[in-house]
């Protein structure tokens, strides 16, 4: 086994260990914009499967849980993930480091997410509610934990009701309305980053975004 | 005209992607114009009541699920290369799969030494009819070499002799002041010892104070990265603290570890390398980040204590 091959491996595993997580992973991505993948890549490149491995570990949380807001499927966010990766590997050889490695796997992501959005909307599915790996039905609220709410049934309750007609109206929003403004509020992306990632200017993704809201400002009024 | 303007902007307002100077235009309009004040209340309200339905985490074991099929998987993936790249020599990537196994550069070196003092003992010894040289060794021969390659088998039917060729690996000592650019050489080859954590620490523990080079700067960094033992990454760390102020690279390694690192000992010392640079701006997002949410109590304070002695730059 090559040097490199076992150091990158090592790194694979430690990588593993070392991973740090928190809600504001968005934040710290754009801290550690500047750290250079170019390395690794390249090796990449060479068929250096431990160092694309390597890569992958670096933003496949933040993937997944892209994959899985949009989706509210397991099994649908499985499937984007395996797919975006594979993707990845074997057109390595065709990224020229014009953009960061974080915006080229995020535009086969976000491509593979609008797909599927697209798809869904043509069924008219319910977003309401998540598919979990065993293939039972989870209602989304389900998953969040609402502090405010505590022991207080009633407020329980109203929170649920609000994120259900959230989820509701979101699903309002065409497929490309929803994923700027996935990747704007609950992502954190910059317009010109989100612009990038969707092969757009970042006039077209803040016009996108203006949409987005307008249209789930109007549809959650009859709340206020 | 300016109402107009503002409704434009309330999102991006909102979401803080305005300018400076029309975020200031902004706040002045608003805090003259009624209507608009409520209409960015309004939206402000928006804003929260979208936040009552976060992001769903991925749980770990569903990442883990998901990690294990992906390694599967690109076990039988191969990557698409166009027509002529198959065709073409990747010569940066031979030499630099040469250059990072040593195993097979010290056994072609061997054997190309070999062969040559062998040709030049033949040529002294004038002996032109000497024919084949006896290539099977007594069986004790490989005892003292580790063997790194059995290069043929062959049999004679005549004698039941097996004949076997291999190529073996000589161990030897190298004695050298440390400004000798081959020992420096072989310290650097020795940060990448895999086997032999030991051998590691010694090598960067010697090699720490020559971090002006940038190729040492750069095995020092790689360390702090990648290598699995504490230890090692804490020497490195030390071998970086004086160019954190000047090299992004060992600026941006440093923050990685503070943000990375499962050991809580090399980020205690990270944090207090990035003290001089707090004010950078990479720096002070990932301090204002850890000031809120890091477990660790320690870095959780000092993340503060740095964030209140910097002017905000807002």
């Amino acid at each position: 086994m090559p040097a490199e091959t076992a150091a990158l491996q090592a790194a694979v595993g430690a990588s593993g260990d070392r991973r740090y997580s928190h809600s504001s992973g968005a934040m710290v991505s754009q801290a550690l914009s500047r750290v250079n993948d170019s390395e690794l890549i390249r090796a990449a490149q060479r068929g250096d499967r431990a160092a694309f491995e390597v890569l992958v570990r670096q933003y496949d949380q933040a993937v997944l849980r892209l994959a899985l807001h949009l989706t509210g499927s397991e099994p649908d966010a499985r499937d984007i993930y395996q797919e975006a990766f594979l993707k990845a590997y074997r057109h390595i050889g065709n990224f020229r480091f014009e953009c960061s490695f974080y915006t080229w796997i995020y535009r086969i992501v976000t491509n593979l997410c609008l797909d599927h959005l697209r798809k869904r909307q043509t069924r008219k599915e319910d977003s309401g509610t998540v598919v979990d790996s065993n293939g039972h039905e989870v209602d989304l609220l389900d998953r969040v934990s609402d502090e405010r709410s505590g022991a207080n049934p009633e407020r329980d309750l109203m929170s649920r009701e609000l994120g259900a007609r959230i989820a509701a109206a979101l699903t309002r929003l065409t497929p490309r309305e929803r994923m700027v403004f996935e990747l704007k509020h609950y992502q954190g992306l910059r317009l010109r980053t989100i612009g990038e990632m969707l092969n757009t200017t970042e006039e077209t993704a803040k016009n996108t975004l203006f949409r987005a809201t307008q249209k789930l400002r109007s549809a959650l009024a009859p709340m206020r | 005209m300016k109402c107009e303007w503002m409704k434009e902007n309330l999102v991006l307002y909102m979401y803080d992607e305005l300018a400076d100077d029309a975020k200031f235009e902004f706040v002045h309009h608003v805090q003259h114009c009624l209507s608009c004040r409520q209409e960015l209340e309004a939206a402000q309200a928006f804003k929260e009541e979208m936040s009552a339905a976060p992001a769903a985490e991925v749980s770990p074991n569903f990442l883990a699920a998901n990690r294990m099929q992906l390694q599967e998987a690109l076990e039988h993936a191969e990557q698409s290369r166009s027509f002529w790249s198959k065709f073409i020599f990747d010569f940066a990537g031979w030499m630099q799969q040469i250059k990072l196994a040593p195993a097979l550069t010290a056994a072609l070196l061997i054997i190309g030494f070999a062969g040559g003092s062998l040709t030049t003992w033949r040529l002294a010894l004038g002996d032109t009819n000497a024919g084949p040289l006896p290539v099977a060794t007594s069986n004790t021969g490989s005892q003292d070499y580790n063997i790194a390659a059995i290069d043929s088998i062959s049999t004679n039917p005549d004698s039941n002799q097996i004949t076997i060729k291999y190529d073996t690996l000589h161990p030897q000592t190298i004695a050298g002041a440390a400004t000798d650019p081959r020992i420096q050489e072989l310290l650097l080859m020795a940060t990448r010892n895999n086997r032999n954590s030991d051998v590691r620490l010694d090598s960067i523990d010697l090699l720490k104070t020559k971090a002006q080079d940038n190729e040492v700067r750069d095995a020092l960094i790689s360390a702090l990265r990648y290598d699995r033992n504490p230890g090692v990454r804490l020497k490195a760390l030390d071998g970086l603290k004086g160019y954190v102020k000047d090299d992004i690279h060992v600026r941006d390694s440093v923050l990685e570890a503070l943000l990375h690192d499962a050991n809580p000992g090399v980020r205690s010392e990270a944090i207090s390398l990035l003290e001089p640079v707090k004010a950078d701006s990479s720096v002070h997002e990932a301090l204002e980040v850890l000031a809120q949410h890091d477990p660790n109590q320690y870095i959780k304070t000092q993340s503060k204590k740095y964030l209140a002695s910097t002017p905000h730059l807002d």
